[in-house]
């Protein structure tokens, strides 16, 4: 042991002002990623404001029994699953036929606006978002009620029916991200040889053939990568998103509630932050599991997808 | 001989030209709905906040107003409260920006400079929070109750100081650098400090312009951290201002109650929506690029 200390010292020593320089890094890392999960702890624990998280007494399983027996664990993990699934199927395959056909565009003008045009929701916020939903779907004065009001003679309050947003939710990912993720594609496009493509030429390919023969087999890497990479992560719901866009309407709670916005409200507006604890535990072993066993597919497929 | 893969290719274009065109023209059509569908949200946004409030209120969302006034702004920009939340916004992105850039420069070069024994170990700990969620809970108990700098400005800058995403633009740049460079500096007496802010980090302009970007845009967007913890009016950024006024619209919907409840705050609130993706809106043709390399790095190399 203390030789490993000494072979340590002599590596921070000879090293220090790389070290030094690395510390504010490390300090943020540490306090900032890996201090948070002490909050874990909290889930075994009868949480009390007064006595902080190593003071409170153990609580045994009783928050998950508590969690278990509310009998919302099922919806909100078939939501949380149910929408990621939707939102990478439908996310990156659009994505993956946006850089396919940007790579069509020869003008090369052109396809920098076409991309700039679908790159740009990237780039603001849900806050943003959501008030750009609004003006399309508000009861009255939103563009497409309107439009339907005007067609059907109906009036459909999107903000109060659930069934509807599975699909919105869908189409809004698809609308930010498609664009960020064909950015990626788009790169794989480009590094690939173009000698492919002239000889297919001479062999008379057509465009179509072009796209499906040769691009779509030599992004697949790159694709496989970020699907892997995303399903790995099918049990985490982004609350900037869902919270964001749906808010406290508990209209709508079952089609878009989470795992997280569950376990956000559970914390801030009933306080019981072991509870929410509890929660997120489970989510996190079983977003673990699902890692692992995502992980373990990508060494055996594609093992440059494989996550570590 | 010669001319006989020229001969081949006009034959073919010829011969598949009317797949090709078709082809083409799909191309160009789902090219044009998705550019369209892309930019129209923004457009509706843009020209409704030109609407006067009596008529947005009383017609809806318009795709060709009739009528337009700039009282929205005159309203928003004269009773001066939106710049208090605009200054906020500011001091965090620009704060948080200088100080996150500084930080994860130096912290990548030390995870990529091939004489520090652990930077494999320490890579791997900075990349594991980027595939694990660390929980909100303690994450919420960290800043309240042990940093207890909730309802600071600092609790909406120091959380993204060091983002694992952006080490490894820093990193994968700093490692495709010649290391004969620092080698030739450290033969002329010069340690590590010198070699990195006087030799390796000139030389690396370009992705801490793109690092930049990203941390700033995350400063400017986010509205996560000041909902979780700032409850002081005058320290909220310009972003939590849409949420709050938002909020009240839906809850409006909702209950369908008459239309001048929404009335007069939907007009400001478009108003302020514009001015928040305003500075994004006017800079984004210059930093595209930058954007496009770093996801195009960050993602695949990350």
């Amino acid at each position: 042991m203390p030789k490993v200390l000494r072979s340590v010292g002599r590596e921070l020593r000879t090293n220090r002002y790389i070290y030094l320089m690395m510390l504010p890094g490390l300090l943020f890392l540490f306090v900032f990623s890996y201090m948070p999960l002490s909050g874990y702890l909290l889930a075994f624990k009868d949480y009390s404001l007064q006595k902080g998280i190593w003071g409170s007494p153990f609580a045994g399983l009783k928050n998950f029994q508590f969690f278990f027996s509310t009998r919302d664990w099922l919806p909100i993990t078939l939501n949380t699953i149910y929408l990621n699934a939707l939102f990478i199927l439908f996310g990156m395959g659009f994505a993956v036929v946006l850089a396919v056909l940007l790579g069509e565009v020869r003008r090369t003008w052109l396809k920098r606006l076409l991309q700039s045009g679908v790159f740009l929701p990237y780039f603001v916020s849900w806050m943003v978002v959501q008030q750009m939903m609004y003006a399309l779907l508000a009861s009255q004065q939103g563009l497409i009620t309107q439009a339907i009001l005007a067609l059907t003679g109906k009036t459909i309050s999107f903000y109060s029916t659930p069934g509807y947003w599975r699909p919105i939710l869908t189409l809004v990912y698809v609308w930010r991200f498609s664009g960020y993720y064909a950015v990626i594609f788009i790169g794989a496009v480009t590094s690939i040889d173009p000698a492919y493509y002239e000889s297919a030429v001479i062999d008379g390919a057509s465009r179509l053939q072009m796209a499906l023969r040769i691009t779509l087999p030599l992004i697949r890497k790159t694709v496989l990568v970020m699907v892997l990479m995303a399903t790995g992560r099918i049990f985490y719901g982004d609350t900037g998103m869902l919270y964001g866009l749906i808010g406290d309407n508990s209209l709508l709670y079952a089609t878009t509630d989470v795992i997280d916005t569950y376990a956000y409200r559970a914390m801030r507006q009933t306080n019981s932050f072991s509870m929410s604890s509890a929660i997120t535990v489970c989510q996190a072993g079983m977003g673990v599991l699902t890692i692992l066993l995502f992980n373990w597919i990508a060494r055996r497929i594609e093992p440059d997808a494989r996550l570590f | 001989m010669l001319s006989s893969p020229v001969h081949f290719r006009r034959r073919n274009a010829i011969r598949t030209s009317a797949g090709e065109r078709i082809y083409l023209t799909v191309c160009f059509l789902v090219l044009a709905c998705s550019f369209v569908a892309c930019l129209l949200p923004f457009y509706l946004i843009i020209v409704n906040s030109l609407v006067p409030a009596m008529d947005l209120s009383r017609g809806g969302f318009q795709l060709w107003p009739k009528t337009f006034s700039l009282d929205g702004y005159r309203y928003v920009l004269g009773n001066g409260k939106v710049f208090t939340n605009y200054l906020v916004s500011i001091t965090v992105t620009v704060c948080g920006t200088a100080l996150a850039t500084i930080v994860t420069a130096m912290f990548a070069y030390g995870l990529a400079h091939p004489r520090v024994k652990y930077r494999y170990r320490l890579s791997f700990l900075t990349y594991i929070p980027m595939i694990m969620g660390s929980g909100l809970v303690g994450f919420y108990l960290l800043i309240v109750s042990v940093l207890h700098i909730n309802d600071t400005l600092l609790a909406l800058i120091l959380p993204y100081v060091l983002s694992p995403f952006n080490t490894f633009i820093m990193v994968s740049h700093f490692r495709g650098l010649p290391y004969e460079l620092t080698e030739a500096a450290y033969i002329d007496g010069a340690h590590d400090g010198f070699v990195f802010f006087k030799v390796v980090w000139p030389m690396s302009v370009i992705p801490t312009v793109t690092i930049m970007l990203f941390y700033a845009l995350g400063y400017w967007n986010d509205w996560w951290l000041a909902n979780l913890f700032i409850t002081r009016t005058e320290l909220k950024p310009l972003q939590i201002l849409i949420r709050n006024i938002i909020s009240r619209q839906q809850m409006a919907a909702i209950m369908g109650s008459s239309a001048n409840f929404v009335m007069q705050p939907l007009t400001v609130q478009l108003v302020t929506v514009c001015i928040t993706i305003g500075p994004i809106l006017l800079v984004y043709p210059f930093v595209q690029k930058y954007f496009v390399q770093g996801i195009t790095v960050g993602a695949v190399k990350g």
